[in-house]
């Protein structure tokens, strides 16, 4: 492993990721739009409903448009950093190939990736924190920044692993459309899940307990610890996922 | 000896591309492979850098090993400078060997005016010098070039046997395949791809 290749591929990957203009611009304008089409469309009744997670059986009662920015916060901030690591190992993997011919390792390639990919969480989780703390007060922003960068990891391993199965990339973000949609997109919802059945389903998808941990930071003040180290375990299964199938077929084959 | 491929055999599904591969290379020789389009050629060399797997048969290099792919496989958004960069940092290459190996390709191939322009934005013959050049920074034993002077005018393709030439004195063998070769005076042997077999 040579730290010098590592810091070459970030500073490399950095500076594509940086050039591509209109892509930075929508990742700023898409939850700005998510958040702001809730403001101007939700109600402000209040809606109880029970924080599943929790051992106890905790009910809060919320206004509705509160429950759905937070919701689509998080929503926003897992499609938006899916799809980034889809791009981010997929566009190039010829060139990357060429790479690991030339001498690259391809862990090294892979953890310049992933180094990349921990930045722009963070800074997708921050923004996208901060702008939903604009449009509603949350309890504990750090926390719910925190959920927001969980979200993120759990599916931008997600999109890593997809884009090393997937050639394809209509494909990979087919298969991202899908899983993010049913899941972050609809079914952890929390008014959704409150009466939905066979809750254990929705309790194994990836982006529950990242939902939760966000949730519970927005509205209240019960600890996330619990939800915030299932959703590492969770991200780091498929980044386990990603990494063997990135090494399998970026290996060079004697 | 720098290269001795030996029984190789390779298939795709049920299409057999290539059967019992054998040749080897001297140090400082110039060899090509000729065939028609999908014969195998560009699998050959495929499996000589390890980007693709023979179902049989072994391959022995001796040395530094430079390729040339016959697509131009470069990053769009990073400019000719920072190619260098990330491949001298892949080859292991220290900064000031780096410079003096760049500063020679750019100025020999004619593109150092290119040098920090993004490769979105060059001509596919600019893209093609810079994809050989990358083949050409560490400074092989062994060079291998798939189609290399596809898109190159005629001064460029100059070049490119110049640079060749002076290659080989110094001892690196170098493996030309293209499905065109006009100058066979110019190689020290030519193998016709043909069915599957080098004859």
């Amino acid at each position: 492993m040579n730290t010098y290749r590592i810091y070459t591929g970030l500073s490399m990957i950095l500076r594509m990721l940086f050039r591509r203009r209109i892509a930075l611009i929508l990742l700023a304008v898409i939850p700005a739009i998510f958040l702001s089409v809730v403001e101007f469309t939700s109600s402000e009744h209040i809606l109880p409903f029970r924080l599943a997670s929790l051992e106890d059986e905790v009910f809060v009662g919320i206004i509705e448009r509160g429950i759905s920015l937070i919701f689509l916060a998080v929503a926003s901030a897992g499609f938006l950093v899916s799809y980034l690591a889809l791009t981010l190992i997929q566009k190039n993997s010829e060139v990357n190939r060429r790479l690991v011919i030339c001498g690259y390792h391809p862990i090294e390639l892979l953890i310049s990736i992933l180094l990349s990919l921990i930045l722009m969480i963070s800074l997708i989780g921050i923004y996208v924190g901060l702008l939903t703390n604009l449009f509603f007060p949350i309890k504990h922003l750090p926390a719910f920044i925190i959920g927001l960068v969980l979200i993120g990891f759990v599916y931008g391993c997600y999109g890593l692993a997809v884009g090393s199965i997937i050639k394809g990339e209509l494909e990979g973000i087919l298969l991202i459309v899908l899983l993010a949609n049913i899941d972050a997109g609809w079914l952890q919802n929390p008014l959704f899940y409150a009466e939905a059945q066979n809750q254990v389903i929705i309790q194994y998808l990836p982006a529950y307990f990242p939902s939760q941990a966000s949730i519970i930071s927005a509205f209240t003040d019960y600890s996330v610890c619990q939800a915030s180290l299932y959703s590492l375990l969770y991200g780091s299964i498929f980044l386990l996922l990603s990494t063997v199938i990135f090494f399998y077929k970026m290996r060079i084959k004697k | 000896m720098i290269i001795k491929v030996e029984n190789i055999a390779k298939s795709f599904r049920k299409k057999i591309v290539l059967r019992d591969v054998n040749f080897n290379m001297e140090k400082g020789s110039l060899c090509g492979i000729v065939g028609e389009n999908g014969t195998g050629k560009s699998t050959i060399l495929r499996i000589i850098v390890g980007e693709c797997k023979a179902d049989s048969g072994n391959v022995y290099v001796d040395g530094k090993l430079g390729y040339c792919p016959q697509n131009t496989l470069l990053f769009s958004q990073l400019t000719v400078d920072e190619h260098f960069h990330y491949f001298s940092a892949a080859y292991g290459i220290g900064k000031d060997e780096l410079y003096d190996h760049c500063e020679e390709l750019m100025i020999h191939f004619n593109y150092k005016q290119f040098k920090n322009e993004k490769i979105a934005n060059l001509s596919g013959g600019t893209k093609q010098k810079l994809n050989l050049s990358i083949a050409l920074i560490s400074q092989p034993d062994l060079l291998i070039l798939d189609e290399p002077y596809n898109g190159f005018d005629w001064d460029t393709y100059l070049m490119f046997w110049d640079y060749t030439a002076r290659l080989q004195e110094k001892g690196c063998a170098i493996l030309v395949v293209t499905h065109m070769l006009s100058e066979k005076e110019r190689f020290d042997r030519i193998y016709n791809l043909e069915n599957g077999y080098l004859v």
